[in-house]
């Protein structure tokens, strides 16, 4: 409660009560004083006149009687102004009284009044005098004085009452300053803590005040003030987090650039793509992140045309992606700076697809050409008249037939390919012993590896559980990983092959050569249909581009996998993933 | 005082145009790498002359940031940090002119030797140039964050293209003994063995750069001869 509206309020209360009791009493005071000595004159007066009317010489003698009937000092002077008779002083006055103001309007007025400090009475004393006249003849005057103590006592007891009123007041003053403060300053208190509240943030609530005044009104407009601030807060929130989600939910790249080209905000999709952390990429340049020509360019030439441009860029081979970049500007308030918004979306898979299909064609067509190319070229030659020559004709029907058994073993693997990818290759999953799965391919690749003097060599531990496959596609599985191993390993190189149990129930069969090896870049795409790392190179060797395809496929219908890594100049390890064979399955 | 505060955005402003400047550059002879390999590897002459070309690009930004880095010295006498920065993107500058220059080689090289029959399939050389590659874009990784550990570690990669080099020197020189008529493609492999080569050397050189900007004090020039242990 001792706040400053409290004394400010309580100060006003004081100055006006004490004004006002103050003006009133020297009002009161001098009213009374005013009329007490005109009342004491007039009686004075009265008596003055009654004692004029006496002979001089019978007011001479009997002046000490009419003093005290007066109860006045009764002064009896002569026309020359000499104190002939006084009433309350024994000695006569040497001093000429005709100069006193009362004696001189009397002579000149016919009567005469004043207030003076009377030496002898020790007292304001209030004097009278009227001329006395025998026959035409003024004689002298006669003065009547009375002190003024009435006046005085009366004056004294006004001052006294005026100075209890004050004390009153002040105390008045006080208790409705209490009062009122509680009334108005409370309410006040409470809406300044509220809105306070609110400039800190918290918007919740209302103030409560129950009053018609403008207090109340005050507390009720802050009210709806607030609660209109709460549904805006409330939307914009909404709103924002709308947004939040959608940016946030892309799984295209958003990337905004302030004014000064540095990127500003991205999203978690953008993130992803180029596989950098949030913070790793705000705040830096578009070159400083991506460090590519391309989307440099793309940039330059949206900031120098101000049109959105929309381009297929190749990041470089730390980040083997293709992505296809829009910049265009955002639409921002009037008056800031113009912000940059580039979208990126991920052609990578695309891409990938579109070229294996472009391949696969290009590359079935060329395998079923070379073969065709030679039956023709050599039906031709013998029709040319190569027939009459037994021996040339025996060699040229060879070569036809090599030919045409090699489309028609691509013929074959492109069919076993397609009827997996179906789905219509039926497994009959049994309990298989990798050795004797092994043994059989092994069988068909001996003489293979002999006439190169590849050495074959096995490392299975005895007690391999048995793995959930079926057998004939099991073989050739292996058959067709050993046949590439042996076909790319040089001269007098080893091929070995190793089992073990991983602890995820399944059996990892590793198959490890000393090739040339496999470049990294190159691997993500074997398995695809047709694709050679080394073009010229393995169709020499007669394989049909299909082997990794259809183990991989093979392998995906067994529920297990392929994996090939490989290090160039030292050789490639596959590994091939079994599930293991578990009775109740 | 706005004035100042004026001057002082431009100040940044060019400071910044240098840094990128430098980065693009060393994007384009990246890609100028890249491209001359993918000629050479896929025999695209194609390509290769486009590389050739190319390079015109590479020498013309290297004398706009030369340029704007004079300018900035004679205009603004920049003091002790932002000094050693312009010393520094002039002197990167020119290992980044000269890494161009050397990708260009490499194309030329290539050119002819897309010519004569591949005698050998190219795996030590994309494995070269992968390797300066990652030198040139971590030296400027090092320079973008000012990173002295990022920087003295691109030196260390210069060791790997040193014995790939000399790998690919012994091998070509068994296959000129073997057969005098693979002695001209040899050479060629070999001088573009030498231009990835040198391109790791100025990618260090770069990074050297980069730890003297960040802490002042050079480390280029280390003694060869170093006492036998």
């Amino acid at each position: 409660m001792r706040t400053r509206l409290f004394f400010k309020l309580f100060g006003a209360y004081v100055v006006i009560a004490v004004l006002a009791v103050v003006v009133a009493g020297f009002v009161i005071e001098r009213q009374i004083k005013a009329g007490l000595t005109r009342w004491i004159e007039d009686d004075l007066m009265a008596q003055a006149k009654i004692i004029a009317l006496m002979p001089d010489a019978e007011i001479a003698r009997q002046f000490r009687l009419l003093a005290e009937r007066a109860q006045a000092r009764v002064t009896l002077i002569d026309a020359a102004g000499r104190v002939i008779a006084d009433s309350h002083s024994h000695l006569i006055a040497v001093d000429n009284h005709l100069n006193r103001s009362e004696i001189q309007e009397a002579r000149l007025k016919g009567q005469g009044a004043s207030i003076r400090y009377s030496q002898t009475l020790k007292a304001d004393t209030l004097n009278v005098a009227l001329p006395l006249y025998y026959g035409q003849n003024l004689t002298g005057y006669i003065r009547l004085s009375r002190p003024m103590f009435q006046v005085v006592q009366s004056v004294d007891e006004i001052r006294l009452s005026v100075l209890k009123a004050l004390l009153l007041t002040l105390l008045l003053s006080v208790i409705l300053a209490v009062v009122f403060s509680s009334k108005i300053v409370a309410p006040i208190q409470e809406i300044a803590a509220f809105t306070d509240r609110i400039r800190k943030g918290d918007v919740s609530g209302m103030v409560m005040i129950e009053s018609r005044d403008e207090i109340g009104q005050l507390a009720r407009n802050i009210n709806e003030m607030v609660s209109g601030l709460q549904e805006k807060i409330r939307q914009a929130n909404d709103e924002r987090w709308k947004l939040r989600a959608a940016f946030a939910g892309m799984a295209e790249g958003v990337m905004v650039l302030d004014a000064q080209h540095r990127i500003e905000n991205l999203n978690k999709g953008m993130a992803d793509i180029i596989g950098r952390e949030y913070a790793d990429i705000v705040g830096k340049s578009v070159l400083e992140v991506f460090r590519n020509v391309e989307l440099q360019d793309a940039l330059n030439r949206f900031r120098q045309a101000g049109e959105p441009v929309l381009q297929e860029i190749a990041l470089g081979d730390d980040m083997p992606l293709v992505l296809d970049v829009s910049i265009s500007a955002v639409k921002n308030l009037p008056g800031e700076a113009p912000k940059t918004m580039m979208v990126f979306h991920d052609l990578t898979r695309l891409k990938k697809l579109e070229r294996m299909r472009v391949d696969f064609v290009a590359n079935a067509t060329h395998e079923i050409k070379t073969p065709l190319t030679a039956i023709i070229g050599f039906v031709e030659t013998l029709e040319q008249g190569a027939i009459e020559d037994t021996a040339m004709a025996r060699k040229f029907l060879h070569t036809i037939r090599e030919n045409a058994l090699r489309l028609n073993r691509l013929v074959d693997d492109l069919l076993i390919l397609s009827n997996i990818e179906l789905g219509e290759t039926k497994l009959n999953l049994e309990g298989l012993v990798v050795a004797d799965v092994l043994e059989r391919a092994l069988m068909l690749i001996q003489a293979n590896a002999a006439l190169k003097n590849i050495s074959l060599r096995t490392d299975l531990s005895a007690e391999l559980p048995l793995i959930r496959a079926d057998r004939d596609k099991a073989v050739q599985i292996m058959l067709n990983i050993l046949d590439n191993a042996v076909k790319f390993t040089p001269d007098g190189g080893q091929v070995s092959i190793a089992a073990s149990e991983d602890e995820h129930d399944f059996i990892t069969l590793k198959i490890t050569d000393s090739g040339p090896g496999i470049p990294k870049s190159e691997l993500p795409r074997l398995g695809e249909r047709f694709y050679r790392v080394d073009k010229m190179r393995s169709r020499d060797l007669g394989g049909t581009g299909l082997g990794l395809s259809i183990v991989k496929h093979l392998m995906k219908a067994h529920q297990g996998s392929m994996e090939i890594d490989s290090t160039p100049g030292k050789g490639t390890v596959v590994s091939l993933k079994f599930s293991i064979f578990q009775k109740t399955s | 005082m706005e004035e100042r505060r004026h001057t002082s955005r431009e100040y940044e402003r060019e400071l910044r145009e240098i840094k990128e400047g430098l980065l693009y550059l060393g994007a384009l002879t990246e890609r100028a790498i890249e491209r001359s390999m993918q000629a050479l590897l896929e025999r695209d002459s194609e390509l290769a002359r486009q590389v050739v070309c190319d390079d015109d690009q590479i020498d013309r930004i290297d004398v706009e940031i030369e340029e704007k880095c004079i300018r900035l010295l004679a205009l603004r006498q920049p003091a002790a940090r932002d000094l050693r920065f312009i010393t520094t993107a002039i002197k990167i500058n020119g290992h980044l002119e000269r890494i161009g220059d050397m990708a260009s080689n490499i194309a030329e090289k290539a050119i002819i030797l897309n010519d004569v029959p591949q005698i050998k399939p190219y795996i030590d050389l994309p494995r070269m140039a992968e390797i300066a590659r990652k030198m040139i874009r971590e030296s400027l990784d090092a320079l973008v964050h000012e990173n002295v550990a990022l920087a003295t570690s691109v030196r260390e990669e210069d060791d790997a293209i040193d014995q790939l080099n000399d790998q690919i020197f012994r091998e070509l020189l068994t296959f000129m003994l073997e057969d005098p008529r693979k002695i001209h493609a040899s050479l060629y492999i070999m001088q573009i063995s030498k231009s990835l080569e040198r391109i790791s050397d100025h990618a260090a050189g770069i990074a050297d750069m980069v730890v003297y900007m960040v802490t002042g004090h050079s480390v280029r020039h280390k003694s060869s001869c170093e006492p036998k242990e």
